[in-house]
């Protein structure tokens, strides 16, 4: 029988987090001379392969480990020169005045990023790195994905499964300790296993499309809010610009809605219709299609424990996103280098119970902070409803007769001591200034859907230019999936359950959510004699994992893929 | 057992590749991959070390960046591999390469099975692989999709024009793999740690990865190369567009794409005539 594949570390997914991680740990094992192992998997094909986001990000962590980045290649769209919180309404825009966007959407200076690039610079520049350092061996296994959490009989995580060739010894990567920077593929496990989250994770998911165009709008970013998501689902949109006349615009759909039908991919060709973003892509081309979700339960979804015996949390797999600021980027980031500094102390003494540290040290640093500042964000709009279900569609109709302001008045003359009131509490918990610490409690994305919902209905600018717009089969050729024959990544658990659900949908007359809410054309109803049921397209999947989260009942699991199939979404 | 898979680094179809003024690939400039077709054989290989336990060498003839498809078969599960590079073999034609590799072959010891890929698709001629098996006088098996060893003995089922043939010959022997073999299996844990190991150890790469010239193998060098090679490349030319119309009928029930089809008259005279 052949040896067992064994590291000192193990990092599972080729995130900004675990990729800062290394790059620290590798800073300081040169200077201490720590003899140490590293291999990190990633299920894409390429780092930064299955890697979409924004991104718009304060660039104080990578200034820490490069202080030379704006020279040394690292791969720079520009930094925020003019930035813009805007309400949209179906045919203008309003660009809120400076004096009253919050802090956290006060982006100017911040560098202008595209993340996947990110990801496969810092993955090169890593192995650069480690030839330099012969104390160090370090092993990149891009297009093998973690599949199975493994335990010893303590139930101490001693690695992870990440091929299936039937032999153990061949398909196990075994480690000393072992970080899940993911987003939730494999996580997840180990947050069920060891009941880390009593309080759900809220999920958004993000559609995201590049474009090249034909004026040059560096450094410029707009944040919107309004159009084309005025059902009280908490949503905006982004536009950023982009180094070489290219544009990134897309939007943040929350999957904790009341709507069972969002479309978000559809959502975003609506975004486009708006006339100020066609003229923005007038003559341009679509170049790049992506998605992917979004933890945005903040503080109150932290797992109770950000480590366990042998493995601990980083980035998204933690939930540290600060969605006052709508950064994530930064904060995994610091999640990567605090634990960074504490493995090599554990690995230089020895000692694991320094990993203890972990969770304390999050907490106290700006990523805790900022987090705890905004731990109401969320629930100020779950609060009152009446925000985005009132108050911001009053507004965006004012907008559109060019009286902006007249939408704040309107809507608290309507009663006139509740709402003032209200909106004054919203404020305070939004700007996190109060001083309450009760918890709160989330209801999973899942069970806030309700199937009878009646979205408002919302104007969708006509006078569109067809091009401009892309149907879901369409997009998915721009986030270019590849899969294996005899990919099965999507498990459905029970067709029973499903028939079930497609029948309370069928009586509404819509769909079901994972139908409406898929990114990429992958779930459809098929009708056969005896009934219709759920099929599945999976060569279509680009992997955002929204049908599992909306799902009604929990009838469906997104699993990492095999030989590296999914998007490829490397200029996203 | 041993077996051997002989693999070609080519340039990459799905790239632009570089085209020199003379009409020739500017292989410097291209991208590059192994060869689609080799990706059978390779796999045919590593099915002799799966069921018969054999010891798999991969050789390729090329220049010092074809040890990046040395490294992709390693990953692959291959043991061992075998790399002559030798700016004397720039221009080799079919008869040229047939004997370096013939050379290589002796040079890496005793085998049993040798699998080649069906051609290549730089130079789609298919002749290395039936070139190579007279050169070694033994019996070869050309467009096979199957095959197992039973003592001695190869049987092997090949593609034929109007079906399948299954033959039987003794060991050793060269087989050229058919793509309607088995697909190449992912590469796995195991042969991508290794690849990285060998990145990093120049010793342990030297013993894995032998790097021979055409003095190591005892080849002589007027029988190799430009001069070795008794093909001509008299011009290059580019060809237009061919082929005629072509007409899809789809999405409609069967009786109105009929109806459809006969009505397009172009197609009606195609089959007149």
């Amino acid at each position: 029988m052949s040896s067992p594949i064994r590291y000192d570390l193990l990092l599972v997914g080729g995130s900004s987090s675990n990729l800062i991680l290394a790059h620290r740990l590798l800073d300081l094992a040169k200077l201490s001379g720590l003899k140490l192992s590293i291999a990190i998997l990633e299920k894409g094909q390429q780092f930064g392969a299955h890697i979409v986001s924004g991104a718009i990000s304060n660039p104080h962590v990578i200034a820490r480990l490069f202080p030379d980045y704006k020279e040394n290649g690292f791969p720079l769209e520009g930094f925020v020169t003019d930035s813009h919180l805007s309400v949209l309404g179906a045919d203008k825009k309003w660009d809120l005045p400076e004096k009253i966007v919050p802090k956290g959407f006060k982006k100017d200076g911040y560098a202008i990023l595209s993340l996947s690039h990110v990801i496969r610079w810092l993955a090169d520049a890593l192995q650069t790195k480690a030839k330099e350092i012969p104390n160090v061996q370090l092993d990149l296994f891009p297009g093998f994905a973690a599949h199975e959490i493994l335990y010893d009989h303590q139930d101490r995580v001693i690695g992870v499964r990440a091929s299936e060739s039937g032999a153990l010894n061949d398909d196990a990567v075994y480690a000393d300790y072992t970080c899940f920077g993911d987003k939730g593929f494999i996580s997840k496990d180990l947050v069920a296993k060891f009941d880390l989250r009593p309080n759900p994770q809220l999920w958004s998911v993000g559609v995201k499309e590049v474009w090249e165009v034909q004026e040059d709008y560096q450094g410029q970013v707009w944040h919107t809010l309004g159009y084309p998501i005025l059902d009280g689902t908490f949503s905006g949109g982004f536009v950023y610009g982009m180094a070489h006349k290219r544009l990134a615009l897309g939007l943040i759909v929350s999957l904790d809605s009341q709507n069972p039908n969002i479309n978000p991919q559809q959502r975003l060709q609506d975004y486009k219709s708006h006339p100020w973003i066609q003229k923005l892509l007038t003559g341009g081309k679509l170049r790049k299609y992506g998605a992917a979700v979004i933890p945005e339960g903040g503080f109150y979804s932290l797992p109770t424990r950000f480590a366990v015996e042998g493995a601990l949390l980083l980035g998204d797999a933690l939930g540290v996103l600060d969605v006052a600021s709508l950064s994530g980027v930064d904060r995994a980031m610091e999640t990567g280098y605090i634990a960074a500094n504490l493995l090599h102390d554990t690995f230089l003494t020895q000692n694991f119970a320094l990993m203890e540290h972990y969770q304390k040290q999050v907490l106290e640093s700006f990523v805790g902070q900022d987090l705890h500042t905004s731990r109401y964000f969320r629930e100020a709009f779950l609060e009152n409803r009446r925000l985005l279900e009132q108050y911001l569609p009053a507004v965006t109709n004012k907008v559109d007769q060019g009286h902006p302001w007249l939408g704040s008045l309107q809507y608290g003359m309507g009663k006139p001591i509740q709402r003032t009131t209200d909106t004054i509490r919203a404020l305070n918990l939004i700007l996190g200034k109060t001083k309450s610490e009760e918890p709160v409690t989330y209801t999973s994305c899942h069970e806030s859907i309700k199937p009878e919902f009646n979205p408002a209905a919302v104007a969708v600018n006509t006078k569109i230019a067809p091009e401009i717009l892309y149907t879901r089969p369409d997009a998915v050729f721009f986030a270019a999936p590849k899969y294996h024959e005899g990919n099965r990544h999507i498990q459905e658990f029970s067709a029973s359950t499903c028939q079930e659900c497609i029948a309370t949908y069928d009586k509404l007359g819509r769909t079901t959510p994972c139908v409406s809410d898929c990114t990429a054309e992958v779930h459809r109803i098929d009708s056969f004699e005896n009934g219709r049921v759920h099929g599945m397209s999976l060569e279509n999947c680009i992997q955002c994992r929204t049908c599992e989260i909306v799902c009604p009942r929990v009838n469906l699991r997104v699993n990492p893929t095999y030989e590296g199939s999914g998007p490829d979404f490397y200029g996203l | 057992m041993n077996s051997f898979v002989l693999i070609k680094q080519v340039p990459d179809q799905s790239a632009k590749a570089g085209v020199n003024a003379d009409g020739t690939i500017d292989r410097a400039k291209a991208k590059r991959m192994l060869n689609p077709f080799d990706c059978f054989a390779l796999e045919a290989a590593l099915q002799t070390k799966r069921l018969y336990g054999a010891t798999v060498t991969a050789i390729t003839m090329g220049p010092p960046p074809a040890i990046e498809i040395l490294y992709e078969a390693i990953a692959h599960g291959v043991d061992q591999a075998v790399h002559l590079c030798d700016r004397r073999l720039a221009a080799s034609d079919t008869l040229a390469t047939a004997y370096a590799l013939y050379n290589t072959v002796r040079y890496a010891g005793d085998f049993d099975l040798v699998f080649c890929g069906l051609q290549t698709t730089d130079g789609d001629t298919a002749q290395v692989g039936p070139q190579l098996a007279e050169r070694l006088q033994v019996p070869q098996v050309t467009y096979c999709e199957s095959f197992e060893i039973q003592g001695e003995k190869l049987i092997a089922r090949r593609v034929t024009e109007s079906g399948t043939q299954v033959v039987q010959c003794p060991l050793p022997a060269v087989v050229t793999v058919a793509n309607s073999a088995h697909r190449l299996a992912y590469r796995t844990l195991r042969g991508v740690q290794r690849v990285h190991q060998l990145q990093r150890d120049e010793v342990e790469r030297n013993q894995v990865i032998q790097t021979v010239s055409l003095d190591d193998i005892q080849a002589d060098p007027a029988r190799c190369g430009l001069k070795g090679s008794p093909t001509i490349v008299a011009a290059t030319e580019k060809v237009g567009e061919i082929g005629g119309k072509c007409v899809l009928f789809q999405g409609k029930p069967i009786e109105a794409m009929v109806s459809d089809l006969l009505a397009d008259i172009s197609l009606v005279e195609l089959v007149q005539r």
